[in-house]
């Protein structure tokens, strides 16, 4: 996995997110944006889209839309804040750090199947996304943990589209 | 004639600061005196955050604060309080908070989904220093 942060300037990358974000499907090489969101007095946040359907090797780039927070895109892995492992065995977990208004991250996602990541300071918000790579297999489903690892709270597992909702629809979105 | 109007004009103008915040002359202005921070400097956050302003808060005192705001010109304009949901139980008490910002115009509550310092969802706790047509100073 290849992981880059930068930060955008302006809004130009605003509009420009929803046009390759609507095409998340339609052709392999462009970037796929994701927004980190939140509302004015912070009681909202959410990933846009929640949910999306790639193909191998294509990049994801979540930038930060909210002027008043900072956010995370953290995959679920017991390297990354000792949590369960939610994205595939052989695939390298991703953790952005905190990224301030404007300020991106991205991954490449070479290896096929689902994976689940969340925002570090709004978990417990549901604050999660979930990203499907080609057509993994049924048993690919996240969802091993162990006793020594942090669970996911219930809402975040509550947050996630199901697998079937991506692949039907290709890219997920939630009501603010 | 005129000494009457003008030496009340002088005592009003000394005196006025003082009667319409009450406020410390060291919490008045940014930054605070004393053990606050910015909370910019403590955790990645923007300096400026729309709709509170810049906040300064004593780590010591974290999570609940309170946390002072002030405006584009350094005047305080709020103390905030944000106390975690999970906190507010039959076993928990948040007592004998600081106050140091002076007279309060009015307060509001409300929930936020947590923030970098704060990472769960909790509630804010304003009091508004400054009258709700002032709370402009601070949405951007």
């Amino acid at each position: 996995m290849i992981i880059t942060r930068r930060r955008v300037l302006g809004y130009g990358g605003a509009s420009l997110a929803v046009l390759l974000a609507g095409s998340a499907r339609a052709s392999g090489d462009e970037v796929i944006e994701v927004g980190m969101q939140g509302n004015a007095d912070g009681s909202h946040v959410w990933f846009d889209p929640v949910g999306l359907h790639v193909r191998p090797g294509q990049t994801v780039r979540w930038t930060n839309r909210d002027k008043g927070n900072s956010h995370t895109v953290t995959a679920y892995h017991p390297d990354v804040f000792e949590r369960p492992l939610r994205i595939p065995a052989a695939a390298k977990p991703f953790n952005s750090d905190y990224l301030l208004p404007d300020e991106a991250f991205s991954a490449v996602f070479p290896v096929e199947g689902v994976y689940d990541y969340y925002c570090v300071p709004h978990e417990h918000a549901g604050m999660v996304g979930r990203i499907v790579v080609g057509r993994p297999a049924a048993h690919d489903a996240p969802g091993s943990a162990g006793a020594d690892l942090v669970p996911l709270p219930d809402v975040a597992l509550d947050g996630f589209p199901s697998i079937e909702e991506i692949l039907a629809r290709g890219i997920v979105r939630r009501q603010a | 004639m005129k000494t009457v109007p003008v030496a009340f004009a002088m005592l009003a103008a000394a005196s006025f600061p003082a009667l319409a915040h009450d406020v410390p002359e060291n919490i008045a202005k940014a930054p605070p005196a004393g053990e606050f921070k910015a909370v910019s400097s403590l955790v990645k956050l923007p300096d400026f955050l729309p709709g509170m302003g810049q906040l300064f808060v004593d780590p010591a005192s974290l999570p609940a604060g309170p946390f002072l705001a002030y405006d584009h010109d350094g005047a305080i304009v709020s103390t905030i309080y944000m106390l975690p949901i999970k906190d507010l139980n039959p076993d928990k008490r948040f007592e004998d908070l600081a106050a140091p910002g002076g007279n309060v115009d009015h307060v509001d509550v409300y929930y936020n989904a947590g923030h970098p310092g704060v990472e769960e969802p909790h509630v804010h706790v304003v009091l508004w220093h400054v009258a709700s047509s002032d709370e402009a100073k601070v949405a951007q």
